[in-house]
């Protein structure tokens, strides 16, 4: 019995993870159909802030955790010029399956670029400790409070962004420039401002997403965010790509999934038994958990 | 006269680009040694140990009036320990007419350029590559460390000696290294009697949780765990994970634990790494006079005390420079004769030994311990095998 808690624990820490980081996937392709894949490495700009803060925020007296907020300031920065940079010029000329290929350009980009910079250099690099650690006992397995934290925050930016998109006017805005974007301009919605603000709050829980895996996995190395990212990715698809309640779902699915792999069936197959799931789930319901079918939607 | 001068500017750069590919920039008469390592990515630590190991010996034999009276040049490549990226540094040496070469760091990126290295006759001189198909008589691949299959066995000989009966596994099933240490481990044990009562794998070196494996050890009841991994998911990841699973016992790995203590989390409970045990190529605190005149020069112009990758690093190229004199040729095909001869003695940081029919030098093993007091971790040398048991 300890045994089916401690991999249901570790399944939740896994599953937190997941889910914060595919709510920013889920919000960019709810938005603009883009599947940004340079997402992951927003995640690993994050980490690095957040190591680099560090230093300076404990030296100021504060908690480790406030370093989130420069890492909330940066990875918005760096996802709003990617947009600018990168996305948008390519947007205007090309079709969608260009604007997937720059995303996926832009992650290796991200990646050399920070390697190349030499105060990240090609080391890994280990965090100090962010939460103290300890946790609530059950029996002879503790369930770290970092992990519930973790589950707490993703379900607070769960609630946030999906009251945000459903009642703000520039949740509104957002939700047109969607659906069409030329109706979108026609009804004064300034369509390049709403996608780039898109960007900016969704590279903001990259950063968040950072430090909470930070907090558990204390370690960042300037490709991380290649397997997290696909993972992040295919619990969002696995959920409903686009729907804001579906990535927290996806995520806790597939770290349940590759946890009890883990424990149950073999250690070395968690990562295939992650993708079959995927694949019997959207053989099943190909618009995810949560989806509808929808032919138009997707 | 804009033209001329743009036309003058693409002569200079075809002129500049031409000598620096013949290499006419280089001594006349240098011996060239490439050296791969993985300078960059995961595994950097080990590069950049093998990288200034060998350039601290090279300074020093081209200080001393070089091989056969001439000056030793090294090219350095990386591999990001990327097997792909390992055989394109290879290629890149090969195509500069390099014979002679130092490298790689990890049994899989070397893995990837055995075959390419018989097939264009060069010579490949590894540091740190133990996994034992790497090596086979009457080919081009060496090295300056013991094979997995004595490293296993040490491990298990140490856990015989130290009064285990049962023992349990957690390893990497995808990884030469990590898989090659877990077979040896195992053979040896049932060679000792030691029952492996329980075995536990990941699916890839990028796995961040080990929880659920330490606790199938926990459930298992064992109070030795033999853990094959590398610093970078040692420090951060399987120690603390363990502990916090609730395993108390001895987590024993092998000499990818070196560099472990610069890769902790600062302000976590350190005192984790105690009972954490490994076996090593070299001991930097032996006081033979080899040993410390080495440490002494590698602190003098590093500031820091070498790895077992510096060491190893450092014997390649005297192990060259050896069989250079011996065969008093530079080509492959001379240096590789003078590496298959079995009886050649190599006296070298890591120890005093031949290299066996394969190329594998035989020679001993050091078991390293960490110490915390819960603020920083050290290592200390427990104890010295030389042969198994």
């Amino acid at each position: 019995m300890s045994t089916f808690f401690q991999t249901l624990i570790v399944g939740l820490r896994l599953g937190s993870i997941y889910a914060l980081i595919a709510l920013g996937y889920t919000m960019v392709y709810g938005i603009i159909r883009l599947i940004n894949f340079a997402h992951g490495d927003f995640i690993m700009v994050g980490g690095y802030t957040v190591i680099f803060t560090i230093p300076l925020v404990l030296r100021l007296g504060a908690p480790a955790w406030v370093s989130v907020l420069a890492a909330v300031v940066v990875c918005a920065l760096v996802g709003m010029s990617t947009e600018l940079i990168a996305y948008r010029p390519v947007r205007k000329k090309g079709t969608n399956m260009t604007a997937l290929i720059t995303a996926i350009a832009m992650s290796l980009f991200l990646e050399n670029l920070a390697q190349a910079i030499p105060v990240i250099g090609p080391n890994p690099k280990v965090s100090t400790q962010i939460f103290r650690a300890g946790g609530i006992r059950f029996g002879t397995v503790t369930m770290e409070y970092t992990t519930i934290f973790t589950l707490i925050i993703s379900a607070v930016i769960m609630l946030v962004l999906y009251t945000f998109t459903q009642k703000t006017r520039l949740g509104r805005a957002m939700r047109c420039v969607s659906e069409d974007k030329a109706a979108a301009t026609l009804m004064g919605i300034n369509v390049n401002h709403t996608i780039l603000l898109t960007f900016g709050i969704g590279s903001a829980l990259a950063a968040v997403a950072a430090l909470m895996y930070l907090a558990q996995y204390p370690k960042v190395y300037t490709t991380m965010g290649g397997l997290l990212g696909l993972k992040a990715f295919v619990s969002a698809v696995l959920g409903g790509i686009g729907i804001i309640p579906g990535a927290m779902l996806g995520g806790i699915v597939i770290g349940l999934v590759e946890s009890f792999t883990t424990s149950y069936i073999s250690s070395s197959m968690a990562d295939t038994f992650v993708f079959l799931i995927l694949i019997i789930v959207l053989v099943i319901k190909p618009a995810g958990i949560l989806g509808k079918n929808v032919g138009e939607k997707v | 006269m804009k033209k001329r001068n743009l036309i003058f500017l693409v002569l200079a750069f075809i002129f500049v680009f031409t000598l620096s590919g013949t290499g006419v920039w280089a001594a006349d008469d240098a011996i060239v040694i490439g050296v791969i390592s993985p300078n960059t990515g995961a595994l950097a630590a080990y590069g950049i140990g093998i990288s200034t190991g060998a350039d601290l010996a090279v300074e020093e034999i081209n200080a001393a009036g070089g091989i056969l009276g001439r000056q030793v040049e090294l090219i350095h490549t990386d591999d990001q320990s990327d097997p792909t990226e390992c055989l394109n540094a290879f290629n890149s040496l090969v195509a500069k007419g390099v014979q002679l070469i130092v490298g790689s760091a990890t049994s899989g990126c070397t893995s990837a350029i055995t075959d390419a290295a018989n097939e264009e006759e060069v010579c490949i001189l590894s540091p740190t590559a133990t996994a034992d198909s790497l090596t086979t008589e009457d080919d081009y691949i060496f090295r300056a460390c013991y094979a997995d299959s004595f490293q296993g066995a040490i491990a298990a000989a140490y856990a015989k000696q130290a009064g285990f009966e049962r023992v349990g596994v957690v390893y990497c099933a995808a990884d030469v290294y990590s898989k090659g240490l877990f077979d040896s481990f195992s053979k040896a044990c049932a060679a000792y009697g030691i029952e492996v009562a329980a075995e536990q794998s990941t699916a890839s070196l990028d796995v961040q949780d080990y929880t659920n494996q330490f606790n199938a050890m926990v459930n298992a009841g064992v109070d030795f765990v033999y853990a094959p991994y590398y610093y970078d998911v040692v420090g951060p990841y399987v120690v603390p994970q363990a502990r916090a699973a609730g395993y108390l016992g001895i987590i024993m790995g092998a000499d990818g634990y070196d560099t472990t203590p610069d890769y902790v989390v600062a302000g976590a409970d350190l005192t984790a790494f105690n009972d954490v045990y490994w076996t090593n190529h070299y001991d930097p605190s032996d006081t033979s006079e080899i040993v410390s005149s080495f440490v002494k020069a590698y602190e003098e112009k590093y500031g820091s005390i070498p790895s077992a990758f510096g060491a190893t690093g450092y014997d390649c190229v005297y192990m060259y420079k050896a069989a250079i004199e011996a065969a008093g040729a530079v080509d492959a095909e001379a240096v590789r004769d003078a590496l298959a001869d079995t009886s050649a003695v190599y006296e070298c940081v890591t120890g005093t030994f031949s290299l066996d029919e394969s190329g594998t030098p035989m020679k001993g093993a050091a078991i390293i311990s960490f110490s915390s007091d819960g603020q920083s971790v050290s290592a200390k040398l427990v104890d010295v095998v030389s042969q198994l048991p």
